[in-house]
């Protein structure tokens, strides 16, 4: 299995946007976790790993509830995390674009 | 960083029990918890037997820690009585001002079988457990509610 990390922050936008349950996406993490126990599982890129294991293990669990019916966490809890976890997504398109603009390297 | 000896931790609700059954367990593992916190080994051979058994905890945490610390341990580690290492992981917070402070996931390895389980628990302000969501086969959902004294209040 192979997990990039804006596979992950893609997961969390999903269920700020509505596209994906909190149950889907607590299943998809628990389907990584297997994985991970199981087998061998790639992360991309590979030095991010423990910022991708970190959101897949805050997506695992998201849909805890605190009362029949009610959510532990909030959207406001979760966007949180996926900023802590995977890091600003506004910043990380900004050093796209400065990445692209500079034809790729990094230090120009 | 390891998990200190809680009654409430340490007597976190037996996953498969249900209603009255849990609570009686509960009170009595807390008792016994309590008792054991309290009354040290007085003979020699008692003292040996608990320094022979903090051995192979120490051993178990150091040969087996590497494999799930890293991945379940970060929020810490304990080795239970019964030979299971319980690894926690960070509490994710919960910011709606409620008596819940969040959630964490509760890894647990037994070295004697290998055979390990995991759920969810969520924990109040005070570092109670009060909720408890096991991970099952086939993936229902299911949550035991705690008050905050460790009591069984029933679930959904």
């Amino acid at each position: 299995m192979h997990l990039h990390l804006q596979t992950v922050r893609r997961v969390f936008e999903d269920i700020l946007s509505g596209a994906m349950s909190r149950d889907q996406a607590d299943r998809w993490a628990y389907a990584v976790v297997q994985e991970e126990e199981t087998g061998i599982v790639t992360y991309s890129p590979p030095h991010e790993r423990e910022r991708i294991w970190a959101g897949v293990m805050y997506l695992y669990g998201v849909n805890t509830m605190k009362a029949p019916g009610e959510y532990l966490h909030s959207d406001s809890d979760i966007s949180t995390a996926m900023d802590a976890a995977l890091g600003d997504g506004v910043q990380g398109e900004a050093a796209m674009l400065r990445l692209a603009s500079t034809g790729g390297r990094r230090n120009a | 960083m390891t998990v200190e000896s809680r009654p409430g931790v340490d007597v976190a609700p037996a996953l498969d029990d249900r209603g009255g059954a849990t609570t009686e367990r509960q009170a009595f593992a807390a008792a016994t918890a309590r008792m054991k916190q309290i009354s040290p080994p007085v003979s020699p051979s008692q003292r040996l037997m608990h320094e022979r058994h903090e051995l192979v905890h120490q051993i178990d945490r150091v040969f087996f820690g590497p494999f799930f610390r890293e991945k379940y341990g970060r929020g810490g580690d304990k080795a239970l009585e019964n030979d299971r290492i319980r690894y926690y992981g960070l509490i994710q917070p919960a910011n709606d001002g409620g008596e819940l402070a969040g959630r964490r996931y509760v890894h647990e390895f037994d070295t004697m079988t290998g055979y390990t389980r995991g759920w969810h628990e969520t924990v109040d302000r005070a570092g109670n457990v009060r909720r408890v969501r096991p991970e099952r086969n086939g993936g229902t959902t299911k949550h035991y509610q705690f008050d905050s004294s460790g009591r069984y209040r029933g679930s959904w």
